[in-house]
């Protein structure tokens, strides 16, 4: 019997690939200093912080402090996603080629490339000399990065409609206008709100993460109890990001699930 | 006469939902601080950043970064490899598709969700109180930040693989696991290599401000100019970052064009 093989450029591709990869990891360990004796030891040293945060510190005091600064993140973003979704939403329409002029589209794509490429951390702490530390600066760093992640998705949700409502749209005599209400906003409507409660879902981790800088946010609370050695309450700072992540993600999952497949109907 | 369909009622999401919505998004907006006017009047001091920050000191730049940014680059190298490759078992144990156990499934499920929950930087902050400040601390941060997606996106795939393949590899008397080798494996390879590039490239972005925390990298310059608002030389690090970033992108963009 003859067993076919896979094609000699396939194989070598896959070689090549295979080496690069083992060669990439050596050469990276090798020059991060990264010794086997590190990497055994590691779990160990793991374990210590984590016993050291355990019995969690949950005193009255504790949640007091913590409960608003979690809080304080949810807020961030969930106003920054509002920001990103109202500014996004114009601006994709612009960038998507079948609705707007080539060179319009082209520049707005650019754009909005532009905005995406910067962390929320960096454009937050550009921001902070002018809007003074506080949630205020997060929410603005949030929101202007998620105009340029939102723009972008956006546009191209609006790029894979179905022309065909907007042919009927334009032969019973609408307007340009009456085909973007009635033959593109609707079509593209469920995706695009779907696309906003992702990002929604992203954009809390990314603002319990801001407070590193001082942007506002859990991650003040974490850096902070860390650095007093503060174990146990850093484990309940940590057990409640864990809680309002989860739960914000299974609200906004349910949600979108029901928006993209509709609802369920018993015949 | 035409009978014209009638629109059907919204639903109660639509009913409460919006309206909730926008109560929340009022009530996010006042939290937070949100003032017009302080923010105009903030606007004004633009000035001691704008200045600065179009006023690179590309000099510095150059002597300073090349060390830090190979250090990123490292960084990301490492931690995507790593953490693929252990998220790859992990993915078959956490799908319905090739786990049969409910339980070891649901667990394996919960890992993965758990370790999605916790924020990049904030397993960064936890590594370097745990293993000491430096690039070591970023790798691990990462591993645990590319394990989660990987395992999220590559269990996803395994769910929908085309059971067919297995059934066959069954009836030719292959047990289980033999069956998930032989039939279940190949067919999510592909799906495997291009998350990985892609996961690749969002660990490149995240090393660069790993170093905010001391978990190494790039990041560490920029947070020491940080701190006495030298946003001259900072700004020249950044730029220097995103063409970097934008090279790598590129460079992994063609070879999942190749394989593909």
């Amino acid at each position: 019997m003859k067993i076919p093989q896979q094609p000699l450029s396939q194989r070598v591709l896959k070689y090549s690939l295979t080496t690069l990869i083992i060669i990439g990891s050596l050469w990276s360990a090798a020059g991060l200093e990264i010794t086997l004796e590190r990497i055994l030891d590691a779990p160990r040293q793991i374990g210590i912080l984590v016993g050291a945060m355990f019995p969690l510190d949950l005193s009255q005091e504790a949640f007091d402090r913590i409960i608003p600064k979690v809080f304080e993140s949810l807020f961030i973003a969930w106003a920054g996603t509002v920001i990103g979704a109202i500014f996004s939403f114009p601006v994709s329409f612009l960038a998507a080629q079948n609705v707007a002029v080539g060179i319009v589209s082209r520049t707005t794509k650019q754009i909005l490339n532009a905005i995406r490429a910067f962390p929320e951390l960096i454009l937050a702490f550009v921001f902070l000399p002018i809007t003074g530390l506080g949630p205020f600066t997060g929410t603005l760093a949030v929101g202007i990065h998620s105009i340029g992640t939102l723009g972008k998705l956006s546009s191209e949700v609006i790029e894979g409609i179905d022309e065909g409502p907007l042919e009927a749209i334009k032969s019973s005599g609408g307007s340009k206008l009456n085909e973007l209400s009635f033959g593109v906003i609707p079509q593209v409507m469920p995706t695009i709100t779907s696309y906003w409660l992702y990002r929604f879902e992203i954009n809390l981790r990314a603002s319990a993460v801001l407070g590193v800088v001082g942007a506002g946010g859990v991650g003040q609370e974490l850096i902070n109890q860390l650095r007093f050695r503060d174990f146990p309450r850093a484990g309940t700072v940590l057990i409640c990001t864990i809680i309002l992540v989860l739960t914000a993600d299974t609200i906004s999952a349910a949600i979108r699930n029901r928006i993209i497949k509709g609802k369920v109907v018993k015949s | 006469m035409i009978n014209i369909p009638k629109k059907p009622a919204p639903t109660y999401l639509v009913t409460l939902g919006i309206p909730a919505a926008i109560l929340f998004t009022i009530f996010s907006f006042r939290r937070i601080g949100f003032n017009l006017q302080d923010f105009r009047e903030n606007l004004a001091n633009r000035a001691i950043v704008t200045d600065p920050l179009f006023n690179p000191k590309w000099q510095w730049a150059w002597e300073n970064t090349a060390d830090a940014l190979l250090e990123t680059v490292q960084i990301a190298i490492l931690a995507s490899i790593v953490g693929c490759a252990v998220a790859l078992p992990l993915a078959f144990y956490a799908s319905r598709a090739t786990n049969l156990n409910k339980y070891s499934y649901f667990l394996y499920k919960s890992f993965l969700n758990l370790v999605r929950t916790i924020p990049d930087l904030f397993w960064a902050m936890l590594f370097t109180v745990a293993v000491g400040i430096g690039p070591f601390a970023g790798v691990l941060a990462l591993i645990m930040f590319s394990l989660a997606i990987m395992g999220k996106l590559l269990s996803e795939t395994i769910d929908s693989i085309d059971p067919g393949p297995m059934e066959a590899a069954k009836a030719t008397g292959a047990s289980h696991n033999q069956s998930v080798f032989t039939s279940a494996l190949p067919q999510v390879l592909p799906n495997y290599t291009a998350y990985f590039l892609y996961i690749f490239e969002l660990c490149i972005r995240a090393s660069v401000i790993l170093g905010l925390v001391g978990a190494g990298g790039v990041g560490r310059i920029i947070e020491t100019q940080r701190i006495f608002l030298r946003f001259d030389r900072i700004s020249p690090i950044i730029v220097i970052i995103l063409v970097v970033v934008i090279l790598i992108e590129q460079f992994s963009v063609w070879i999942r064009r190749r394989i593909i």
